[in-house]
């Protein structure tokens, strides 16, 4: 028969998970609905910063853009590649991390050279994971790169922004990819990798050959290339800041998937224990009786 | 000829106006440059400055942060960064950014420390301005 006291004990403990548990359900899900927010509200600009890029690429056919460079004067197998991978800062969100870590090692494998391998990490889980197999995988994880996930801004995402088309203007990169998961409804989390740079023409969804919608032509001041300069950057930042928040709208909802399962088997636990609780002090009752029982017996004879 | 057109201002964080304007006044990199119905096609970049414009025969102010605005025959859309009614600026907070970012001048840092600086200076600078101008 268990022990009475342990039991107590080990319900109380639990008692304190399930505490834990809930309040961290409770608060992956305000910071949910908060990122959820900061995203809509920002979408309006993005829409129309593609629609401007758009028309501004419409009427500059001709322009030689260097962040549209394909480095075609390179081997393809010799790219220098670039990967911005989001995770999360810490554990305790179901497979969340495990995917987009077996996600990013794919597309390694995919790429080839792992020499050629740059990989730009955001959050802790990932950045210590990688961190520990970079010397046998021979890729490379730039150390300074230190962001953290929580909360995206628009700020960081600029600055990411310049870090990485740095990177690309001094050729010390030749290709960009932003690996990340993306959220398709509450249930349904993707992988996702999105090429960043070298910008295709493609990606502002019109073929190149003329059959695009009509755009008044439109004069630049200064001049497109100057316009351009700024573009650019600003729609990076852009396509890295939405991916930031999408991660982190599904690193909350698995947070709060995995927190909500975690309650619930912390109160069947507790239904069980109490339930072998009451049976152990049942029994230590009975006992009681009985030793008083046989001892009055006893003292009667 | 309209003497109206439709102009939208959005920033980053909200759609900041939308709707009729009669004449709009912005900061270009090179100067003051006035829009108003009927103005060619025009993409430009805008820097941290001041914007004004006129509906219904009133001026309204703003301070805007680096964006660009694209005129086109029927409208004219301005993205940019931030952008906020003088009686919005919270003129403490921008005080406070101003010192900051001037403490921050006075150390050696590098270079693209320096823009960051320079930049964010610049927007306090233009809060404190605009703020003080249009509101009392």
């Amino acid at each position: 028969m268990p022990n009475m006291r342990e039991i107590r004990e080990r319900i109380a403990s639990i008692q304190q998970i399930l505490k834990i548990t809930n309040a961290m359900y409770l608060m992956s899900s305000s910071k949910l609905k908060k990122a959820r927010k900061s995203l809509e509200d920002t979408e309006p600009y993005f829409y129309k910063l593609q629609e401007t890029i758009e028309s501004v690429l419409e009427h500059t056919p001709h322009i030689r853009q260097r962040y549209f460079d394909k480095r075609s004067d390179i081997p393809p197998e010799k790219h220098q590649k670039g990967y911005v991978v989001i995770t999360a800062d810490k554990g305790l969100c179901g497979s969340y991390n495990h995917n987009i870590l077996k996600f990013t090692e794919q597309k390694l494998a995919e790429a080839g050279n792992p020499e050629n391998c740059h990989l730009f990490v955001l959050g802790q889980v990932g950045r210590m994971y990688f961190q520990r197999s970079m010397r046998e995988k021979k890729f490379s994880v730039d150390s300074e790169f230190l962001y953290t996930t929580q909360n995206p801004t628009l700020y960081r995402a600029m600055e990411i922004a310049q870090l990485v088309l740095e990177k690309f203007e001094n050729r010390q990169l030749d290709e960009v990819n932003l690996l990340y998961t993306d959220m398709i409804n509450s249930n349904l989390q993707e992988t996702r990798q999105v090429r960043l740079l070298p910008f295709e023409r493609r990606h502002f969804g019109k073929a190149p050959d003329g059959t695009m919608k009509r755009m008044p032509k439109a004069s630049f001041a200064p001049s497109p290339e100057r316009v351009m300069d700024f573009l650019i950057p600003q729609y990076a930042k852009g396509i890295i800041y939405g991916a930031m928040v999408e991660a982190f709208c599904c690193e909350q909802q698995s947070r709060m998937t995995a927190m909500d399962s975690a309650t619930s088997s912390a109160k069947d636990m507790i239904k069980d224990l109490s339930l072998l609780y009451n049976r152990a002090r049942q029994a230590s009752i009975t006992q009681e009786i009985t030793e008083v029982v046989s001892g009055a017996n006893g003292l009667a004879e | 000829m309209p003497n109206s057109f439709h102009l939208e201002i959005i920033a980053t964080d909200r759609i900041f106006y939308q709707g009729e304007c009669e004449h709009l006044v912005i900061t270009a990199l090179d100067g003051l440059l006035g829009i108003m119905a009927g103005h060619e096609p025009l993409v430009t970049v805008l820097p941290t400055g001041e914007l004004k414009y006129m509906t219904g025969g009133v001026w309204h102010y703003a301070a805007i942060s680096e964006g660009f605005i694209q005129v086109m025959p029927d409208k004219s859309i301005i993205l940019a960064d931030s952008c906020e009614l003088p009686e919005e600026i919270d003129i403490k907070r921008a005080e406070e950014a101003r010192q900051r970012a001037e403490e921050r001048m006075r150390q050696k840092q590098s270079i693209q420390e320096y823009y960051q600086t320079q930049s964010a200076l610049n927007r306090a600078i233009n809060r404190l301005k605009v703020s003080q101008k249009h509101f009392r």
